[in-house]
């Protein structure tokens, strides 16, 4: 295995570093070999972290008699305080990490923040706090300068937000990211997006779509802007769909996994397909379009939204003719061969475009 | 050599490693790769943090372990081999995943007790007279009736074996008996077939 070699390498240069026979020829071949791939810098970085920290145990030597090497399992009996104290080093920690972790998934943020008992509530309110400060804000910091992504026509661009979340760009779309302390703001100015949401319960994760917006912690959803309509598919997790702040009083919904919300001007209206059913609505990220008893007329600008040569109905009455399957959505011809042969359709195939006759 | 990348990889992103052991072990089916899909998330995440820091990089360093995998997935899917793991529990709650700061010097220096009476005689032995007694390689080859060249390879192996348990990817129970010890040191040495003298 490559990874073995490269570490067992650079514990190799890292040994010949601390030996007696450094020089600065060597020194330079060390930095061509580090410069050479990034996965030798890791392997050293990670070996040398390591050893640097070995020095420590010259504290282990003190009051030895020199040039004997001590026997095994004496520093043990001298800190059992410290083998409890270390949770990673207790015994048997590897099984304890696996059960803490066989139970953990995503889980949606609790709506309403606790009411406030005693004094001691808040004590423990405020310690909590504390915690979580400790354990996010060393690496967090102030605000992250916006940033914009955007997709082709016909393309799907996979994207890590700088938060650790994912998120990934159906064709012809753009998101514009602003990530600050208290909040992580996604504006989907075009197109559509599915969002894989690094759980963070400091900020919210905000996804703002023309009049609505979605709001979650961790959680996995996408949204889609067509013209004034929202549509909202959560396949994990719970979202909440509302106004965006200062807006209209449109209602807001919660929407659990395996829903289906379609916002208009008008209102909201939520499917519940189950997050199987949501799921295959977002087939496109690997290429696929997924149909079930679906008008032509719709499909046709599901097609429309990844390729430049529209596919149209030339006859109206064409477009309440249902179909279904899955399709790869860069492959627009085929999906009008196979409705040529089953429906009564014949297709004319101009330059900019291909149009549909009722046969 | 020294920069701020490197130092940030190694406070920020190594201190992590026994989390990101245990959720590559959990995800992913085939102990053999768990190594190489290890290096690769560091490679990734070290080449991205070049262009831009990421500001929650436990985080990041998680959704990249996620999208290696979703990766090799995919590849592995093309040619079809069996499907492998369940991307569903691949979304870990990370800041519950487990306990990894690098804690205090008393915690750290036990754990690295520890890792050191894990080595093999020979390694540990040439460990502790250039690491604690700070002898040279020519001093320790003398007193051990070797020669320099194998107490530098005994100090390489001393080094890979000492960052697995520092780092915590072998983190094994303290409970282990002597024979087990000495066997998976032996498989640590692995494919470079170095034999121990």
């Amino acid at each position: 295995m490559d990874s073995l070699r490269i570490e067992q390498a650079a514990a190799a240069w890292l040994a010949r570093r601390e030996g007696d026979h450094w020089n600065p020829a060597q020194a330079a071949a060390l930095e061509q070999w580090l410069a050479a791939d990034t996965a030798h810098r890791v392997a050293f970085l990670r070996l040398r972290s390591a050893w640097e920290q070995a020095g420590r145990l010259k504290a282990l030597g003190a009051g030895l008699p020199r040039g004997r090497v001590p026997p095994r399992g004496q520093w043990d009996a001298a800190w059992p305080a410290l083998e409890a104290a270390s949770a990673v080093d207790a015994p048997g920690p590897r099984a304890r990490v696996d059960a803490a972790l066989a139970g953990v998934r995503f889980r949606p943020r609790e709506q309403a923040p606790p009411a406030v008992g005693g004094r001691q509530r808040l004590a423990g309110i405020v310690a909590l706090a504390g915690l979580f400060a400790l354990a996010i804000g060393a690496s967090r910091q102030a605000e992250v300068p916006p940033a914009s992504f955007h997709s082709a026509l016909g393309e799907v661009v996979p994207v890590t937000l700088n938060d650790g979340s994912d998120a990934v760009l159906g064709s012809d779309s753009r998101i514009e990211v602003r990530l600050s302390p208290r909040r992580r703001a996604i504006a989907l100015t075009r197109g559509e997006a599915i969002f894989d949401v690094a759980r963070d319960p400091q900020r919210p994760f905000v996804v703002e779509a023309g009049e609505r917006q979605v709001v979650a912690v961790g959680t996995r959803f996408s949204v889609r802007r067509d013209g004034a309509q929202v549509q909202v598919v959560v396949t994990e997790g719970t979202v909440r769909l509302e106004p965006v702040a200062g807006g209209s009083s449109l209602p807001s919904a919660l929407l659990p996994a395996g829903s289906v919300a379609l916002a208009g001007p008008d209102g909201v209206s939520v499917l519940s397909p189950g997050v199987e059913a949501a799921t295959r609505r977002l087939a496109w990220r690997d290429g696929d379009l997924s149909f079930e008893d679906l008008p032509l007329a719709e499909a046709l600008a599901e097609f429309n939204r990844y390729n430049p040569r529209p596919l149209e109905l030339a006859d109206p009455s064409l477009a309440t003719l249902r179909v279904g399957g899955s399709f790869r959505w860069s492959e627009p011809e085929r999906f009008v061969d196979l409705v040529e042969q089953l429906f009564p359709v014949r297709a004319e195939r101009r330059p900019d475009r291909v149009l549909l006759h009722r046969r | 050599m020294p920069s701020v990348l490197d130092a940030w990889f190694v406070s920020e992103i190594l201190v992590h490693e026994a989390s990101l052991a245990a959720y590559l072990r959990r995800c992913w089916p085939r102990p053999d790769e768990l190594h190489d899909l290890r290096q690769e998330v560091y490679v990734r995440v070290y080449e991205a943090a070049g262009k831009t820091l990421p500001s929650m990089p436990k985080s990041f360093l998680f959704a990249t372990a996620r999208h290696l995998m979703t990766d090799r997935l995919r590849r592995a899917r093309v040619v079809r081999i069996d499907p492998v793991g369940d991307p569903d529990a691949w979304n870990v709650l990370v800041d519950e995943c487990s306990p990894e700061r690098w804690c205090g010097g008393r915690q750290v220096l036990a754990r690295l007790a520890r890792a050191l009476d894990r080595l093999p005689d020979r390694c540990r032995e040439v460990v502790w007279l250039r690491r604690v007694e700070e002898l040279s390689q020519k001093e320790v080859a003398v007193r051990m009736g070797i020669s320099e060249k194998t107490v530098e390879k005994h100090l390489a192996k001393g080094m890979r074996l000492l960052a697995a348990q520092f780092h915590g990817e072998d983190g094994l129970p303290a409970a282990v008996d002597h024979h087990t010890t000495g066997r998976r040191m032996r498989q640590g040495l692995g494919p470079d077939g170095q034999p121990e003298d």
